[in-house]
């Protein structure tokens, strides 16, 4: 017998009742908070509780069938305790160490009083006496004494915000979605050259409740419906091709119709066949387009994760930016806006909105870059040099401490042209550059940057479709294997021109606080030059024996 | 009973039905998706060849099967509750020949090969598809498997060979079909009895911390091997544990545990009964946090009802396999996966008093009228079992052996029963008879002890009742409790321990644990109860059966007298404790 963690849940229908809990919580927090502030060395100076809230319902099918479904309700407990003084407090970074106190402990998802406070009362004793030790050992390390850079202090100073608006409930109708993914995932049957595929749907809310000691008492939240289209395959040579599609809204009801869908997966089926023929990049440096989706990507990698506030601050970050505030970073005629209270973009739900940060702060638009010049970072209560508060950029995943993260990221151009301007202006690049082709990056699945000074300041982006766009007007030609490198700094200095179409990649960003809902909007972008390497492949062979015949025999669609 | 064979065609070559059950003796091949999807890879697969590599010699498929519905509950609101089904598979392709294979190889169960993004196991009995997944599975195995054998060959060059062993083990082809039942629970009643249950503990304020998780299970083993057999045996458990916590006034955290078993939801115990094992559980705990600490102690222990059993199922029963140390492991690498058994080599040695009989029988469904929760007709390698008498008048007469062969002893008596380690499977007990012929009658027990102590002038004697086997502790506990020890395996935490003074009277302590425990000393046992405890678990390979600790279980009871064993040593565990909470606890509000 296979034994799985408890974890998740399943649906209730119980109506949602914000103030029991946030009850509860408030009145956990001042019996602990008042307690603590009397009896312990040392006292606390400010107590926060989050719980987030998860409902979801997903389906996911293979080659017709579907393989799972899965639902489930939880809820997630993070408490922040700060002891000592704003100044310095046991969230002190000390060369690139943060503290960890939170553990987003399994809360009952239920209003259960008795449950909820205890919990309460177990995380606080148990957050407490970590952040004592921590702020003691701060205290006696020396590393501290040593001048900082950045004298700024630990927590910043804000205004208590009060709202409860609770998000829409959870919709998915679960027959219906067994139906359309047999009905999708069948679709690859189709296709012979690909060897694994899938498809899934699912539909989740999360609501935030929050509560603080300076009086914040927050309930918001948000929904994510989400489709997702893969599908991967085995070159001869052994080179594992790959390729996916994904479509975001807010709920079910935003999710796109059937012929869009089959679309998909007609595109992400014959891109894999594709793939599978065409030839392997070779390295190259010379000039490019990044499609709108690949450049949103790409301005989120190597841009958005070098603004983010709390890097400014730790001395073991690269700290590309830390000094560059009123100075030009990007071209003038870029401007690089993050806004969290932006929903939509051309109809497209966006995935980065939020109303309230995770340390209670109401999200705000900041732009980061006008006119290609720094003007601030983002911010969460951890203040940095020149910037003492937040901007609503706070954001973790539960059961890890909050940094300062991205949320949606707007790239504006007042250089736009065409698509087909665009191209142009790339194909004259080419000529003039002398070089053969130029690059057309249409997809990236994302990538990964090394912002620590330790590591390589580079970047590695991973393309999945790029073609070469030949200067004697043959077709474009497809081709796998390529990784694109480089440098930040360098990087932004070579965009020339971009497009006059603005597109939505919506994704997920992993970093030091977990996994958070993002959105990268972009017009496409004409860049100098870019440098790709070959992509490290696998040497094994394709399967051995061919596909057992039942399965060819059985193809020639769905049913 | 259902079935859960649902139809899909595919392109409409391949009409599936719902099937009925086939006999154990079935001579035409059953129309079954499952089993000719995977009798029909395997006959492509036996004909894999890279290159010049060789051919597989044996292929065999299994896909573990299971439907749960899982509930947790802490102070009356629901934690969590999860309905789930899924497949798991495993392909074991063994290239080269009985004698000199790819396995007992620190590779072997490594991945070398390709993998392929194959996602979840299809859990509709669609053929094309399942035979698309063995297809897959197959190639990555087999590349793997051929790898693994260049390695151990290139690895052998530079070792000393000591005695040869075969890799592996010839069996017979088994043909034993049994139905695997879907789950029908129902999810209502359940959520809200786990509810009410895990309500007991607002009851007693002084437990800090509690839950209650109901787990129920239906499912089994899908397996087909090249040599023709063909199994299929289900699998089916449910299980209600109850945890609490207290913290004593000098900081030491107490724990215990209340866990009922049975084969379907419909037998575990009823309310009542669960709810008087709980609330049992919980005065025991809040009994701990206001008992002295023990002190250290050297003398007679006597281990009554429940703990008399679970010092057979953790001292006993784990040194009842043998394990074989891989190619490549090299030596004294200590404390790695291989724990050799401390009856190692004892075969014909006496290990008990020789009044001792010990008999493993997963045939046996039934005792005194209740249900063995260790039964079952064919194991993890599709061999079928037979009672097994493992001790004989104190004597060891055999070990629990699966188709690994290990020093001594090819061949397998049918005891695999999880999954192991290198690719290997594990064995472990299945129904362990322990029964004495000099019994006396139960009550006699605690008279002896007293007698002893008087005898030897000690103030008191020793009473467990409770060991924390399987164990519930946290992770940091069981690091502690195995890297503390000295030689041998640690045993499990006594949780129940009571001294008893000459005149009676019983006092219960905290804080204590055994020291120097092992096979040795059950030769030391002084008397037994003419009781027999019948205690239910799921055995895992983890260190002292940690709930929690590994992937896989195994229903598993053992049916043992109370023991009363001479010169155990017990101590005062030096842990470091944490301090009491600053705050107060919330007040309940029932």
């Amino acid at each position: 017998m296979y034994c799985l963690p408890l974890l998740g849940l399943v649906a209730s229908n119980a109506p949602a009742q914000p103030t029991v809990l946030l009850d509860a919580m408030s009145q956990e927090l001042n019996r602990n908070f008042s307690a603590l502030k009397e009896k312990a060395d040392p006292p606390p100076y400010y107590l926060s509780y989050e719980i987030t809230e998860q409902e979801f319902r997903s389906v996911s099918g293979t080659m017709g069938t579907v393989d799972a479904t899965s639902g489930g309700k939880s809820r997630a407990l993070d408490v922040s305790i700060r002891v000592g003084t704003p100044k310095l407090d046991n969230y002190h970074r000390v060369r690139g160490d943060r503290g960890q106190f939170t553990s987003g402990a399994i809360t009952t998802f239920e209003d259960n009083v008795n449950s909820i406070k205890r919990r309460l009362w177990l995380e606080t004793d148990r957050a407490y006496r970590a952040a004592a030790e921590r702020l003691i050992r701060i205290k006696t390390n020396t590393q501290v004494k040593v001048a900082e850079a950045d004298d700024s202090d630990d927590f910043s100073t804000e205004a208590p915000a009060t709202s409860v608006q609770m998000p829409p409930k959870l919709k998915f109708t679960e027959a219906q979605w067994q139906e359309k993914i047999r009905r999708y995932s069948g679709r690859f049957q189709n296709y012979q050259s690909v060897l694994t595929s899938h498809v899934s749907v699912v539909s989740q809310t999360d609501t935030r409740y929050l509560v603080n000691s300076e009086g914040s008492r927050l309930a918001h939240g948000r929904g994510f419906a989400r489709i997702v289209i893969s599908a991967s395959s085995k070159a001869a040579d052994g080179t594992d091709v790959s390729s996916f599609e994904t479509f975001e809204a807010v709920d079910e009801s935003g999710l796109p119709d059937d012929k869009i869908v089959l679309a998909a997966i007609d595109r992400v089926a014959n891109d894999v066949s594709s793939l599978l023929k065409a030839p392997e990049a070779q390295p190259f440096v010379g000039p490019a387009i990044f499609s709108g989706r690949a450049a949103g990507v790409f301005f989120h990698e190597i841009f958005g994760h070098r603004v983010e506030g709390h890097r400014q601050k730790d001395e073991s970050e690269g700290q590309t930016f830390t000094k560059s505030v009123n100075t030009k970073v990007l071209p003038d005629f870029l401007s690089v806006v993050f806004d969290p209270t932006r929903k939509k973009v051309n109809g497209i739900d966006l995935n980065g909105w939020y109303d309230y940060d995770d340390e209670g702060v109401k999200g705000r638009a900041i732009t980061a870059v006008d006119k290609g010049v720094l003007k601030t970072f983002l911010m969460s209560r951890s203040p940095i040099a020149g910037f003492p508060v937040s901007n609503g950029h706070g954001r973790r995943q539960p059961g890890l401490e909050v940094v300062s993260r991205q949320s949606n990221l707007l790239v504006e151009s007042t250089n736009a042209v065409s698509d087909a301007r665009l191209r142009q202006m790339l194909l004259d690049e080419v000529k003039k550059q002398g070089k053969p082709y130029g690059l057309y990056f249409r997809d990236i699945t994302g990538g990964f940057t090394t912002t620590q000074r330790a590591g390589l300041q580079a970047f590695k982006v991973i393309p999945v479709i790029v073609y070469r766009v030949y200067a004697d007007g043959r077709p474009d030609e497809l081709v796998r294997g390529a990784d694109i490198v480089g440098t930040p700094l360098s990087s932004f200095s070579k965009i020339i021109a971009t497009s006059d179409k603005q597109e939505v990649f919506n994704g997920y960003c992993g970093a030091e606080s977990g996994s958070v809902p993002v959105s990268a909007v972009a017009p496409a972008i004409l860049v100098s030059e870019i440098e790709i390497e070959k992509k490290a492949k696998s040497n094994d062979r394709p399967p051995l024996l061919p596909e057992p015949t039942s399965m060819e025999a059985s193809k020639g669609g769905a049913r | 009973m259902k079935t859960s064979w649902l139809k899909y065609t595919a392109g409409g070559l391949f009409a599936l039905t719902a099937l009925g059950i086939l006999g154990a003796q079935a001579q035409q091949e059953p129309a079954d998706p499952m089993f000719q999807a995977m009798r029909d890879e395997i006959d492509r697969a036996r004909k894999l060849a890279l290159a010049n590599l060789e051919a597989p010699y044996f292929v065999e498929f299994t896909v573990d099967e299971e439907e749960s519905f899982s509930v947790s509950a802490n102070l009356g609101g629901l934690l969590g509750r999860r309905r789930e089904r899924f497949r798991s598979p495993s392909v074991d392709i063994r290239v080269g020949d009985y004698k000199f294979d790819n396995g007992n190889y620190v590779g072997s169960g490594v991945g070398f090969g390709t993998r392929y993004d194959l996602g979840r196991f299809p859990l509709e009995d669609s053929y094309p598809l399942l035979r698309r997944y063995f297809w897959l599975l197959t190639d990555s195995a087999y590349k793997s498997s051929v790898e693994a054998i260049s390695r151990k060959r290139a690895a052998m060059r530079n070792l000393q060979q000591g005695e040869q062993l075969n890799d592996f083990a010839h069996a017979d082809p088994v043909k034993s079909v049994r139905p695997i039942r879907r789950l029908t629970v129902d999810e209502e009643q359940w959520a809200g009895r786990v509810r009410a249950l895990s309500a007991i503990f607002a009851e007693y304020p002084d437990v800090k911390n509690s839950a209650v998780e109901l787990e129920i299970s239906e499912g089994g083993l899908h397996l087909v091997n090249s040599e023709g057999t063909e199994t299929r045996e289900p699998e089916s458990a449910a299980l209600l544990r109850a945890r609490a916590v207290a913290q004593a006034p000098d900081g030491m955290t107490l724990r215990d545990a209340a866990t009922f078993h049975a084969h379907d939801a419909a037998h575990l115990p009823s309310d009542a009964e669960l709810r008087r094992g709980i609330s049992e559980m919980a005065q025991n705990v809040v009994a701990l946090s206001k008992a002295p600490r023990g002190e250290d102690y050297s003398g007679p222990v006597l281990f009554e009802g429940q703990a008399g059993a679970q010092v057979f199922a953790e001292v006993l029963s784990r040194n009842l396999t043998l394990t074989r140390r891989p190619v490549g492991e090299g030596a004294g690498r200590g404390g790695g996966g291989t724990q050799n058994s401390e009856l190692d080599g004892r075969m014909g040695a006496r290990v008990l008093p020789d009044t001792f009989d010990v008999v493993d029988d997963p045939t046996q469904t039934e005792w005194r009228g209740r249900p063995l929760f260790g039964s079952y007709h064919v194991d993890r390698e599709g061999v079928v079992p037979k009672p097994l008498r493992l001790i004989e008048k104190g004597v060891l007469k055999s070990y629990l052996l699966t188709r690994q062969p290990v020093r001594g002893f090819e061949g397998s008596n049918g005891r695999a029963r999880l999954p192991g380690s290198f690719g290997t499977s594990a064995a472990t007990v299945s129904n362990l008879f322990i029964s004495a012929t000099d019994s006396v009658p139960a009550a006699e027990l605690k008279k002896k002890l007293i007698e002893l102590c008087r005898t030897r002038n000690k103030p008191y004697g020793i009473i467990v009742r409770r060991m924390d086997f399987p164990s519930t502790a946290g992770l940091d506990e069981v690091r502690r409790l195995v890297g503390g020890q000295q030689g041998g395996r640690p045993v499990s935490m006594p949780i129940l321990v009571y001294k008893v003074y000459v005149d009676g009277r019983e006092e219960l302590v905290r804080g204590l644990r055994f020291r120097g425990f092992n096979v040795r000393s059950l030769k030391d046992i002084l008397a037994s109860g003419d009781d027999s405890a019948v205690f239910e678990y799921m055995d895992n390979t983890a260190p002292f059966a940690l709930v929690g600790g590994a992937g896989f279980t195994a229903e598993t009871c053992v049916i043992a007298p109370s023991i009363l064993i001479d010169d155990l040593e017990l101590h005062p565990a030096e842990e470091e404790s944490p301090k009491l909470p600053v705050v107060s606890p919330p007040d309940m509000t029932r």
